[in-house]
């Protein structure tokens, strides 16, 4: 008869593991999600975007090319327009991060009418060489990224920015 | 930077950089014949602040946009905020708005008045092409201002 019944002991332990297992999940799933989300997502960076520059349109003189892609971030999905200042090196294209090493801001091509053939930050006045290396006692600390560059069909494809490989 | 907790964190550490505050200035306007032209308005005043951001990220923090109604006495809201931003430590503040009423505190030097551009009828690249040409203009006034 007893035997049927539920002890005080065991129904506390019962409601106590059952309680337990409960905190542990909801501690515990927030921590799986963070594992497993990385895996999930899609590598937006690794892929190509096209952009509307023509390849045979691009000279040795830095021009600023806009590309846009969409973005996934949480909820939410957004286009983002980035830019480049590309150019053509010899037969190499060149595309280079406008985006400061300093604190971010957007660097321009000849910003600055006295330094002519560099980029400029109009931030705190930090200057690159054309191939993205930093002016030595400028503020920034290193060169401008670099972004992957193909061919497709005569018009610009943009990859994912790189450190710089020409400095 | 945006005026959240990350950016925050930077500025306080980088205040020797980090010495400028935009505020967009929003007008409510609740009359029907001034509701849609307020809306287009503030569509353009934050859309404008969200690329000085983007281009001057390193050197300035943007601020929540701050909206009015006609009533409020522009001259103690101007007063209030440059007190308020020059004790959290920053050097320069902007204003930046297309409510034609801020035009005449342009000589304060802090507000620039920039005339609303509809942008609800445009495509993005449109959009972004007009955006940066009013930026390109805009520019010369920061820089001027830092060089000071
Ligand atoms: S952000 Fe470019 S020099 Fe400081």
């Amino acid at each position: 008869m007893s035997n049927n019944k539920v002890s005080r002991r065991q129904f506390l332990s019962y409601t106590l593991t059952g309680v337990g297992g409960f905190m542990a999940a909801g501690m515990l799933m927030p921590m799986v999600r963070f594992a497993i989300d990385p895996v999930l997502q899609k590598s937006e960076g690794g892929d190509f975007v096209l952009t509307e520059k023509k390849i045979a349109d691009i000279t040795e003189v830095p021009v600023r090319v806009d590309f846009t892609f969409e973005q996934v971030d949480a909820w939410y999905k957004s286009d983002v327009t980035n830019a480049a200042w590309v150019y053509k090196e010899g037969d190499e294209i060149i595309a280079l991060s406008p985006v400061c090493k300093h604190l971010g801001c957007t660097v321009n091509w000849e910003g600055d009418p006295a330094h002519k053939n560099q980029f400029f930050c109009p931030c705190h006045a930090g200057r690159y060489e054309k191939n993205g290396a930093n002016v030595p006692k400028t503020p920034p600390l290193g060169p401008l990224d670099q972004f992957e560059v193909r061919e497709n069909e005569g018009f610009l494809e943009i990859g994912k920015a790189i450190p710089n490989t020409l400095v | 930077m945006h005026w959240n907790a990350k950016d925050s964190a930077i500025f306080q550490a980088q205040k020797e950089y980090i010495d400028t505050a935009i505020i967009p200035l929003t007008l409510i306007d609740g009359s029907s014949q001034g509701f849609l032209s307020a809306a287009s308005a503030a569509e353009f005043t934050l859309s404008l602040s969200n690329m000085i951001e983007n281009q001057f990220k390193g050197r300035i923090v943007l601020f929540p946009s701050f909206s009015y109604t006609k009533k409020q006495d522009k001259q103690t809201l101007l007063n209030d905020w440059s007190e308020e931003i020059k004790n959290a430590g920053f050097k320069h503040i902007f204003f930046i708005t297309s409510d034609r009423e801020w035009s005449t505190m342009e000589e304060e030097k802090s507000v620039i008045w920039i005339p609303s551009i509809p942008l609800e009828s445009m495509d993005q690249k449109m959009k972004n092409s007009i955006l940066e040409d009013q930026l390109r203009q805009l520019i010369p006034i920061f820089a001027k201002r830092w060089a000071i």
